[in-house]
């Protein structure tokens, strides 16, 4: 697959690099791409949000016209499933976790619900709704899940994990430009879709464009962002 | 839940008990409703969105316990030898009773409850009649009181027309072809019909748990009709609910968590309160089994002459 952080790069570099000056080197660029990933990362669950707001006011179609689907399907992408036992009726969230969509008891696929601190105490204490291994229930606590009612079976947990830290990786220089290159070990492209290539230029234009001071540039890429923006509703 | 198949259903697939599935498609269980519901009513798209499982959970046993108190008329029967202090203890889900029988030589004898009392809580006094306390300054109770005592001694008296009247087995004075007695019953007052019978009488204790009969039911066999919650003492695989009233459920569980949501405009609350009413009205007529065969079996007899 076509790598879309070179493209990227290339794109950020031919704007910004006015009379030479506007340079950013590799390790700055891949700054600026993981702020400009995470951004627009987080922006997908604000932005599903207040799609739904418009489907309910009837302002957003089926079929192609579908917006939320689409959202849905690359914070999907993001979606990870894994196994774990817990030990004393507790066990830690992976790292790269971002929000947690479901955690079940395997085999039988019974889902735990997600409790708050300040209810799990009172839930214990009813009679009609205590948790049990029908109707289970967690807290979490930092990374840490507590189960109720205390249980060691196996789980699984469903979750949207962060996208990985982009990174352009070069081999060497050629004529003072480092040469790209896609088969280092700790290479990473963007996670997110190609459609977000437009959008992820826009955001580190901004950051470069404070990093060196060059006002017109971060105004370009908010300009640029803001029509983006306004196209997509 | 899967549907079972016909041999899961008629022999439980080989397993202990056979009957486990016996008539087990009438009913919709607890995790089913609270399953549905959550897929069919709560949503971005609906007018529930936000909600706990718990929520879901609580308001479908409320439904549930609510159908168990009257509509539903799933009654439980128990039998059990009535103990030498005459006390029945009420079972584990007892909430109310709707009959106790007695069963004697084959028969089951409907029982009445006693419009007095027959049982009493008693505090210890001394001769100045002065109640007594222990060092903590909490009364001191005998284990029975004297209306307790005479009534498990048989010494006590009814004023039902069994063998404890006080006028059982007295004699009277038959002159000139009428029936003369020295007491005040049947030809001088006439006959009070609400204690003109003659079957043992029973009485409620609900604090302490406990059916007190009169004395003449030490031994005896009673069959208690009864009604519970429905929450089949708290195990929720074993919660179930007539499906007849399985839409009426969603749809109360739909009105009581809009009724206590901010916010939600008063139409709604109405139009889901009126859904809740007319689904349960619905259900109680299915549930009644009006069947015209039943119905002309009671209108047999509409001409019969009273002779």
């Amino acid at each position: 697959m076509a790598s879309i952080i070179n493209t990227v790069r290339a794109t950020v570099l031919s704007i910004a690099n006015k009379n030479n000056y506007g340079y950013i080197t590799p390790s700055d660029f891949n700054l600026y791409a993981k702020q400009a990933q995470l951004d627009i990362f987080e922006d997908y669950f604000y932005q599903y949000n207040n799609w739904i707001v418009k489907q309910n006011a009837r302002v957003s179609g089926s079929g192609y016209a579908d917006i939320i689907k689409g959202l849905v399907e690359v914070v999907d992408s993001f979606s990870l499933t894994s196994s774990y036992t817990p030990i004393l009726n507790q066990f830690d969230l992976p790292n790269d976790y971002y929000l947690v969509n479901k955690i079940y008891f395997i085999p039988d696929n019974t889902e735990i619900e997600r409790v708050s601190q300040s209810k799990i105490l009172s839930l214990n204490a009813s009679q009609l709704t205590a948790p049990s291994e029908m109707f289970p229930a967690y807290t979490l606590e930092g990374n840490t899940v507590t189960l109720y009612p205390s249980s060691t079976k196996s789980v699984k947990i469903q979750y949207i994990r962060y996208p990985k830290d982009p990174n352009w990786t070069y081999v060497s220089l050629s004529q003072g430009e480092p040469v790209f290159d896609q088969s280092a070990a700790d290479y990473q492209d963007f996670e997110l879709p190609l459609s977000d290539q437009v959008n992820l230029v826009n955001k580190i234009l901004q950051y470069a464009g404070m990093s060196i001071r060059e006002i017109p540039l971060v105004q370009f890429g908010q300009a640029e962002e803001s029509i983006e923006n306004t196209q997509q509703g | 839940m899967a549907y079972l198949t016909q041999y899961q259903y008629y022999e439980n697939d080989g397993n202990n008990p056979e009957n486990a599935n016996w008539g087990s498609y009438q009913y919709v269980t607890l995790k089913d409703i609270v399953n549905n519901f959550e897929l069919m009513y709560v949503g971005n798209d609906k007018l529930i969105n936000n909600v706990e499982r718990y929520n879901i959970l609580f308001h479908a046993k409320r439904a549930i316990q609510e159908l168990n108190y009257d509509s539903l008329k799933e009654i439980k029967i128990l039998e059990l030898a009535v103990d030498d202090t005459l006390r029945f203890i009420l079972p584990s889900d007892y909430v109310n009773w709707v009959r106790i029988s007695m069963y004697k030589n084959g028969t089951l004898l409907p029982l009445t409850e006693n419009i007095q009392t027959n049982w009493s809580d008693a505090y210890l006094q001394d001769n100045n009649y002065k109640i007594l306390f222990d060092q903590d300054g909490n009364v001191l109770k005998p284990e029975f009181s004297t209306v307790d005592i005479d009534r498990i001694t048989g010494s006590n008296k009814t004023i039902y027309l069994n063998a404890e009247s006080p006028y059982d087995g007295q004699e009277g004075y038959f002159y000139n072809g009428i029936w003369y007695f020295e007491y005040p019953i049947g030809g001088r007052y006439g006959l009070n019909t609400e204690t003109a019978n003659q079957n043992p009488t029973f009485k409620i204790n609900k604090k302490s748990g406990v059916i007190n009969f009169s004395s003449d039911m030490a031994g005896e066999l009673i069959v208690l009709e009864y009604v519970s919650d429905g929450m089949e003492s708290g195990v929720n695989a074993d919660i179930s609910v007539n499906k007849l009233f399985e839409e009426f459920i969603y749809a109360y569980i739909k009105y009581v968590i809009l009724s206590s949501k901010f916010g939600i405009q008063e139409y709604i609350i109405n139009r889901t309160k009126k859904e809740k009413s007319a689904l349960l009205r619905n259900a109680k007529i299915r549930l009644s089994n009006i069947h015209p065969g039943r119905l002309l079996m009671n209108l047999r007899g509409q001409n019969k002459w009273i002779k």
